[in-house]
């Protein structure tokens, strides 16, 4: 098993325990990552130009391409852009002509071969919850967990075909493979705030502590994610005041912790 | 012959306060110079203060060896261009050395190089051959990094060098003239007449013929007058006179293995040269253009080669504060970043490797690029940025500080250490105070009424116009919302419509009333709207649409049709 890891630009430059424990679970679960010369997904771009966003998305598609590889991202805003962007190309014949001539300045063309995955499905349907169960060394038996969904892999559905939208199992089906406990909490589904935080901070901010409170209610001791936005997001509101804390914790760390991996190749 | 003592030292202390007070003048910017809305409260006299506080907490504790390390590693092996760059680490390495032992050996020989070596003569071995050597590394290094830079030429403009052509210019005609001075002197029948009338009384051209035959033959010296073929015997004789009056001091040339070639190929023209008296404009060229570059360094972007080590040296001591040390300070950050204006060397690096450069080259705005983004970092701290004529530059310049995703890449891979993070956020501080926010911000300090309004004053039609329709696929077709019910669904999941409580910080509008306003041909009213640039794009309302309207990609669309247009309108006016 081969992909092309694209860890976006948070992740190597805020979050590096999310690339150390990514390379040191899948290293262990036998999937080969494969680096190359990604730039921007083309989130950013959005706000500007829908063309400039598109023209950023298709250039790591086609690198990806060229190599013959599929994508394989552990950040859920990458992955949301890079699925969106694929679904454009795919309905528009006029962008596609018009993405393909900016392409072409590089000397690289798409022709729509490339796989975009994120990591969790990869795990739990690719790799398979069964191996994963089976691979568990140090089970985390009855840590109380909640999954922190990520909207943009789980919405809209039709694009990301991440899982069932409105009840969905993916997460917390991988959290009960380490050991865990799988914590029903109400707004495990709810946006994180991290995309308001510029436009309107106090808004932001609101979101992000009602869903750490609700999880703390419903019992969790840790806040499991696997998007770098959602876990940072987290991290800083927590940071910042002095409500009661949760202990955010990668899924990659908690699967590492598992599967019997040393703490500090998961970045712990 | 030799220079006017007078002429020569009036000239060198020139350039040198020249030299000093320029490095004066460009180093008290890091002290005024204010990056950052932190750096404003900071007075330049307490921004002096903290630097000979951190000097001197820096030697007392460890982290003097770490500095040492970097002054080693980092300054003079330049070991951060060695991990982004081999080929022009090498070409920088070989400037780097070949100048400086050039320097320390050739040009400050009377300070340095008679103190460390007894018998030193510029024209014995191996000082030929050494000074050959440093001058040919330094001209292969100016070559490998030009030919390197011309390699790195993208679509997009590099940014501005002041000078730098025309500094290498310089850097390469004292080398080459060095070499031509050298490659003369060792060809002109005319030094060698002068040289032995003064050391051994004679320019008797019978009394000197050994001398000149082994000269002529072994030593490079084009006599035009030489009897050939050379008779053995006479320059056997030669020798020995060589040996008693001239082997003091010279060394056969040849291992001069540039200078002696060049000296071949003058022979021809040897002649005329003496009569020109080449050996002495060679030498004024020689010596006025060394110190024309000492002069001149402090105003072009060679001044690198002292900003440069100092911030290496800087980032080195503020490297992984130790706990429990107090946080490097405001004042140091001030400094520090204003520091890196001139540290930078524009060599481009980052911009090859920014996250965001197929964005700015799509876009057509090197405003993105982290070389461009640091000029106009500066000049907007200096205020040139805001100049009036420079209205656009300055709208660039933010679309280029906001679209960053502060990937980092640049500062990894900055080959003097700059902290362009830290840069970075200083600068959209500064773009935001004055009045060049994120889109954000910026569509939001008027309501969407007001923006509608400035659209098409005086009209009372809103709909978003057929041009539009190329860069909005969603927004400007009908069919793609005209299904809706308007039966809220959009707005009951909307978790930032459930979050706005008050409001200062409450949405306007809510989604299902945008899409209305698309109905109804409004779409205007709905670009400065808060819930278009509020929404969290978390897709609650495109997944729960029942009439699969895609609402947040319908939200995304408007916004950047909404940088486009109202941008416009806010390009016309002064920025607020």
């Amino acid at each position: 098993m081969k992909f092309a890891l694209f860890l976006g630009c948070k992740i190597p430059s805020r979050l590096p325990a999310y690339e150390a424990s990514t390379r040191a679970v899948l290293g262990h679960l036998g999937v080969t990552l494969v680096d190359l010369e990604f730039d921007c997904c083309g989130y950013p771009a959005r706000n500007y130009s829908h063309d400039a966003f598109v023209v950023a998305a298709a250039r790591n598609l086609a690198l990806a391409e060229r190599a013959g590889l599929d994508v394989l991202t552990p950040c859920k805003c990458c992955f949301g852009t890079l699925r969106h962007a694929i679904r454009f190309l795919r309905e528009d014949a006029e962008l596609r002509s018009r993405v393909g001539e900016a392409l072409s300045e590089d000397g690289l063309t798409w022709s729509g071969k490339t796989q975009v995955e994120h990591l969790l499905p990869v795990l739990a349907r690719t790799i398979g919850v069964d191996a994963l169960a089976a691979a568990v060394r140090a089970p985390r038996t009855g840590l109380r967990v909640a999954a922190q969904y990520g909207c943009h892999a789980l919405r809209p559905a039709n694009v990301t075909g991440f899982d069932n939208p409105m009840a969905p199992t993916i997460f917390e089906t991988l959290i009960r493979a380490t050991g865990a406990i799988a914590v029903d909490w109400p707004r495990r589904l709810d946006c994180c705030g991290d995309p308001l935080h510029e436009a309107n901070g106090p808004l932001s901010e609101r979101m992000t502590r009602a869903k750490i409170a609700d999880a703390l209610e419903s019992g969790a001791e840790v806040m499991c994610t696997a998007c770098p936005h959602c876990h940072l997001r987290f991290d800083t509101v927590q940071a910042n005041n002095a409500d009661p804390a949760i202990r955010t914790l990668l899924y990659t760390q908690l699967l590492g912790l598992a599967l019997g991996l040393p703490a500090k190749s998961l970045g712990l | 012959m030799d220079m006017s003592p007078a002429l020569f030292q009036s000239t060198l202390y020139a350039s040198l306060a020249l030299c000093v007070l320029g490095l004066a003048w460009r180093a008290s910017a890091w002290f005024h110079i204010r990056i950052g809305p932190d750096a404003r409260a900071v007075r330049p006299a307490r921004r002096v203060a903290a630097v000979f506080r951190g000097a001197a907490s820096t030697l007392s504790s460890r982290r003097v060896f770490r500095v040492l390390g970097a002054l080693f590693l980092d300054v003079l092996l330049l070991r951060r261009l060695f991990a982004t760059g081999k080929l022009r680490w090498l070409g920088h390495l070989l400037v780097v050395a070949g100048f400086t032992l050039l320097l320390l050996m050739h040009a400050l020989a009377a300070i340095v190089t008679v103190k460390l070596f007894q018998g030193y003569q510029p024209t014995l071995a191996p000082y030929l051959f050494l000074r050959n050597l440093f001058g040919a590394m330094v001209l292969i290094g100016v070559a490998m990094l030009l030919f390197g830079r011309r390699r790195q030429r993208t679509a997009l403009p590099q940014a501005r060098r002041p000078l730098a052509a025309a500094f290498v210019l310089l850097l390469g005609f004292v080398l080459v003239s060095g070499f031509l001075l050298e490659a003369h002197k060792i060809a002109s029948p005319r030094a060698f007449y002068r040289m032995t009338e003064q050391f051994i009384g004679s320019i008797d051209p019978e009394k000197l013929e050994p001398l000149r035959a082994l000269w002529g033959s072994e030593f490079g010296v084009a006599f035009d007058d030489l009897p050939l073929p050379l008779d053995p015997r006479l320059v056997e004789a030669g020798r020995e006179l060589h040996r008693d009056a001239c082997g003091f001091c010279h060394a056969k040339p040849a291992s001069a293995f540039v200078s002696y070639p060049i000296a071949g190929l003058l022979a021809p023209v040897t002649v005329l040269m003496d009569a020109a008296r080449a050996d002495a404009w060679l030498l004024y060229l020689h010596v006025f253009a060394c110190f024309l570059g000492l002069a001149s360094l402090p105003f072009t972007r060679f001044f690198h080669a002292v900003a440069s080590p100092v911030s290496l040296l800087v980032a080195a001591a503020a490297l992984e504060r130790e706990v429990p040390a107090p946080p490097f300070s405001a004042e140091a950050r001030a400094s520090q970043r204003a520091l890196a204006l001139d540290a930078c060397v524009r060599c481009g690096i980052c911009d090859a490797r920014c996250s965001v450069a197929p964005i700015a080259r799509y876009l057509g705005n090197p405003g993105l690029l982290p070389s461009h983004k640091l000029l106009a970092t500066g000049a907007l701290a200096s205020g040139r940025l805001l100049r009036s004529g420079r209205e656009n530059d300055a709208l660039l310049a933010a679309d280029g500080a906001f679209l960053c995703t502060d990937c980092g890449r640049c500062t990894s891979r900055c080959p003097v250490g700059l902290d362009l993070e830290d840069l970075w956020e200083a600068g959209r501080g500064d773009l935001a105070a004055a009045g060049l926010p994120t889109p954000a911000q910026w569509v939001q300090a008027r309501s969407a009424l007001e923006w509608a309004e400035s659209l098409e004053p005086g009209s009372g039609q809103h709909a978003l116009s057929d041009l539009d329709a190329a860069s909005a696929s969603l927004s400007a077709d009908r069919s793609k919302y005209s299904r809706c019910v308007q039966c809220q669904t959009c707005t009951n999941v909307c978790p930032v419509v459930a979050h706005s409580l008050d409001s200062d910080h409450g949405v306007d509008l809510t989604p299902q009333k945008v899409m209305n306003l698309l109905r109804l041909g409004l779409g205007d009213l709905a670009l400065g709207s808060r819930m278009v640039w509020d929404c969290a794009t978390c897709y609650q309302c495109q997944e729960n649409c029942p009439e699969g309207i895609r609402v947040t990609d319908i939200m995304c669309e408007l916004r950047s049709l909404a940088v486009q247009r109202l941008g416009a309108v806010r390009s016309r006016r002064e920025p607020s």
